[in-house]
């Protein structure tokens, strides 16, 4: 099949990178896993394994996770909207072309779908040693994971760029 | 004839460059994309040294990596630590085999075939083994989409070393091999966006010119 235009693509852009950025807040205020072991309970929230990376004296792994999971998502969600929603209006915000230029880069650093993938790991590795559950932030970050996926997919380059292009600065 | 056609109508010989960003083709003597502004280049610059660089980096934290413990697990006051291999062994033998497949195939296959594939892509950008763009190219799309899994083991220490620490019970403490595999992983990725796999086309063109000489000298564009 040859090139078509991607139906809909800003509005998709739009409404899905809204939702995630929705979502990351419902991920950052409940916890991914709850674990209870020793009749201590310790829970893993968004920012808890870069904090204890960083506390427990490996602070370029900390950074890197936050960089990766926490930082990438909201600033590829939050690029794309500024990019994308004033094309509504056939305006481009100021630095769009800059902003977009760099979202096409910066995108093979979201790595939100494998975080997700080392939660379950870590679950079936405690599974043994202690009692381990789901929080809200596990689906919620799943949910993120595919409005991410689906505004990433979305996202058609060409037109995009067209319509950058034409668009009233 | 096919080789006049074929020889006329790329843009590098007519001095067009895609641009790196946002794909419009300019003459490469603009300097810079006029539409968004990143700096024109017929091809990724230097792209086969930046990815040997970037490799040599890799293999040199890959050692290290799969030799130093990713973390150390103590419990009630004893200590073992654990290299990557091991953690994946310890789930193989506790009847885990799908967990132990992908961090299998995450940890050690992936990196490793990684390092191959790009190892054996710039020998092919450089004329140095036979080469099928088609197929190599398809190889290249793989190794930029499979690179970022290998970054699970790392997670998966950074998220035990945030749920265990149960004081004298049970703690977890990351250990310099996990930050030794987050750099092998940052420096594959890193290769694999160097590598411009435009130059295995290049490659194919070059044979075809050798082995039929051209007719007529092409006309040098203008814009060159």
């Amino acid at each position: 099949m040859l090139y078509q235009n991607c139906p809909a693509s800003l509005v998709r852009v739009t409404a899905f990178s809204l939702a995630a950025l929705i979502l990351m807040v419902v991920v950052a205020s409940f916890p991914f896993l709850e674990m209870d072991a020793a009749s201590l309970r310790t829970e893993l929230s968004l920012t808890s394994a870069s904090r204890a990376l960083i506390h427990e004296g490996s602070p370029i792994l900390g950074i890197a996770l936050a960089l990766f999971t926490i930082i990438a998502p909201i600033v590829i969600s939050t690029g794309l909207i500024y990019v994308c929603a004033p094309l509504f209006l056939n305006r481009a915000a100021p630095g769009a072309r800059t902003v977009a230029k760099w979202l096409s880069r910066s995108e093979p650093w979201n790595m939100v779908e494998v975080f997700l993938l080392g939660v379950l790991v870590s679950l079936l590795k405690l599974a043994k040693v202690a009692d381990v559950h789901f929080g809200v932030g596990f689906w919620a970050f799943a949910l993120l994971m595919i409005c991410m996926a689906a505004a990433m997919a979305a996202i058609d380059q060409h037109e995009l760029w067209d319509r950058l292009e034409v668009a009233n600065r | 004839m096919r080789n006049v056609v074929i020889a006329n109508s790329r843009g590098i010989d007519r001095g067009l460059a895609s641009c790196h960003s946002c794909g419009k083709v300019s003459p490469v003597t603009l300097g810079r994309c006029p539409r968004c502004g990143s700096h024109l280049h017929l091809r990724k610059p230097q792209s086969v040294a930046r990815t040997v660089a970037f490799m040599i980096g890799a293999v040199a934290f890959y050692i290290p990596a799969n030799l130093l413990p990713v973390m150390t697990i103590t419990e009630l006051g004893i200590a073992d630590a654990s290299t990557i291999t091991e953690g994946m062994v310890t789930f193989w033998k506790s009847g885990a085999y799908p967990i132990a497949l992908v961090i299998f195939t995450a940890s050690i296959l992936i990196p490793f075939l990684k390092i191959i594939a790009l190892t054996w892509l710039c020998l092919a950008a450089t004329g140095k083994v036979p080469c099928s763009p088609a197929g190599l190219s398809r190889i290249y799309w793989f190794t930029e989409l499979m690179g970022r899994w290998s970054m699970i083991d790392i997670f998966v220490v950074g998220i035990l070393v945030a749920l265990v620490q149960l004081g004298n019970y049970m703690t977890i403490v990351p250990e310099l091999g996990a930050v030794a595999f987050a750099f092998v992983v940052i420096l594959t990725m890193f290769a694999a966006m160097c590598f411009d796999p435009r130059l295995l086309w290049d490659q194919v063109e070059s044979k075809f010119a050798q082995e039929a000489p051209m007719p007529m000298t092409p006309q040098t564009p203008s814009t060159l």
